[in-house]
């Protein structure tokens, strides 16, 4: 059961990466305003996390749905949502009115401030879900079961495993 | 002497059982020697998949950052001739008391307002020598559409090719003329129609609108203003001063009102 609940936290955090990232992908001017309307980073990195920001997305959320480096993934993705939650917050307080460039866009908008509530629930949302696959990365269908399978779990070895088994039981026996 | 050949049988059996005993041991100990093989093989083999994934993940990130960076960074930035060193046009008598500039986007409905609003005063304004006006297009909707991009690249081209006085009348014709942000946009023939139509020669004006001549230097536009802090089209500047005006009267009063 829980293993399923996994799988939907990978899927659901997963797809949202992929859309966020494929949106912004094709607008690397765009995510970089984006980026700067926030107006917390210093000029010198703007540009690069603007560039990177989308691709890293898109990875996180091929590695979640796909199912590999689940754990390590959702380290990082953690850590983009409490920046996130950070950043949106801020902007919030500061009383700026901007897009959270969160699917794109960005820049100043009209009324944002109504909007700030339901993206840091959004996002803490799936801050929530990627904590609980830093704590339980192992879901169903993973490409990383069939890559590393336990070695309890059915798996070539299991066979050996008995075999070694069998020959100790014989010792003992004889002992 | 039976209890003895029982005894003598009773010794074979344990110099046998001995044997077996021996090649028992040695089956299990060769068994657990291959399985601890297998088991290190099968390790050697995970940990390669694991490195693999983390380089291949990494090859990803890296390659996409420098593809995304890469991209659109060899378009020449050359500034069309007669724009201001901040990529815009200026209107006007440059000794005017009053310095307007304006930051839009011939996409942005606010900004078609704007002009529609203040457009004829403010010419006005500029013809009586009251006040210039710088205007500086952005391709900021540009995820919306490219007509953004390609409408400031037309008006690059027709400053480049037609001079000041063509291009602001061919600026007005794209405010008078603004598609809805949900389309359907105008095409690149459109575009060179209106440019004729504001005084431009079509052989003069078509292969730069069609190949995006100005491209580089309406995103060095974007990221110039960006970089200046501004997030949303129109932004003004009135003699320094941004406009902070919450609705379009208020921008048009600071524009146009008493102050001139």
């Amino acid at each position: 059961m829980k293993d399923w609940f996994g799988l939907v936290a990978r899927l659901v955090t997963g797809g949202v990466w992929i859309v966020a990232g494929a949106l912004k992908l094709p607008y690397p001017a765009d995510s970089v305003r984006a980026v700067r309307a926030y107006d917390l980073l210093p000029e010198a990195v703007v540009p690069a996390v603007g560039h990177l920001l989308p691709v890293v997305e898109v990875v996180i959320g091929l590695c979640l749905v796909l199912g590999v480096m689940v754990r390590g993934m959702s380290v990082v993705s953690a850590l983009l949502f409490v920046a996130f939650i950070i950043g949106i917050s801020s902007a919030w307080a500061r009383g700026l009115s901007i897009d959270c460039g969160c699917f794109g866009g960005g820049g100043e908008i009209p009324d944002a401030a109504a909007k700030y509530p339901g993206e840091i629930a959004r996002d803490v949302g799936l801050l929530a879900l990627s904590l609980w696959l830093v704590v339980r990365p192992r879901s169903r269908l993973a490409l990383e079961t069939v890559l590393f399978p336990r070695t309890t779990d059915t798996d070539p070895t299991t066979e050996d495993e008995g075999s070694l088994d069998g020959a100790e039981e014989d010792l003992a026996q004889d002992r | 002497m039976a209890q003895k050949k029982t005894s003598h049988r009773t010794a074979e059996e344990k110099a046998a059982t001995q044997a077996k005993r021996d090649a028992r041991r040695a089956r299990t100990e060769r068994a657990r020697a291959e399985a601890e093989e297998r088991r290190k093989a099968q390790k050697r083999k995970e940990q390669l998949t694991r490195y693999g994934l983390i380089a291949g993940v990494l090859a990803l990130v890296v390659g996409g950052y420098f593809l995304i960076t890469s991209l659109g960074s060899d378009k020449p930035d050359t500034a069309p001739a007669g724009a201001s060193g901040n990529y815009g046009l200026v209107v006007g008598d440059a000794d005017a008391p009053k310095e307007i500039v304006v930051y839009e986007d011939f996409l942005c409905p606010f900004c078609g307002q704007l002009e529609q609003t203040v457009g004829d005063q403010l010419d006005a304004a500029v013809e009586a020598g009251e006040v210039n006006v710088e205007y500086r297009p952005l391709p900021f909707l540009e995820r919306i559409s490219d007509y953004s991009p390609e409408s400031a690249n037309a008006f690059a081209v027709v400053l480049d090719e037609s001079g000041p006085e063509v291009a602001k009348a061919f600026h007005d014709l794209l405010f008078d003329n603004q598609p809805s942000e949900d389309g359907p946009f105008p095409d690149e023939d459109q575009l060179v129609e209106w440019a004729v139509e504001a005084g431009a020669t079509e052989a003069d004006v078509r292969p730069g609108i069609e190949d995006m001549a100005f491209e580089g230097w309406v995103e060095a536009a974007g990221e110039a203003a960006s970089k200046e802090g501004i997030n949303s089209t129109p932004s003004v500047f009135v003699d320094g001063q941004k406009v902070e005006g919450e609705t379009l009267a208020d921008i048009a009063a600071a524009m146009v009102g008493s102050g001139s």
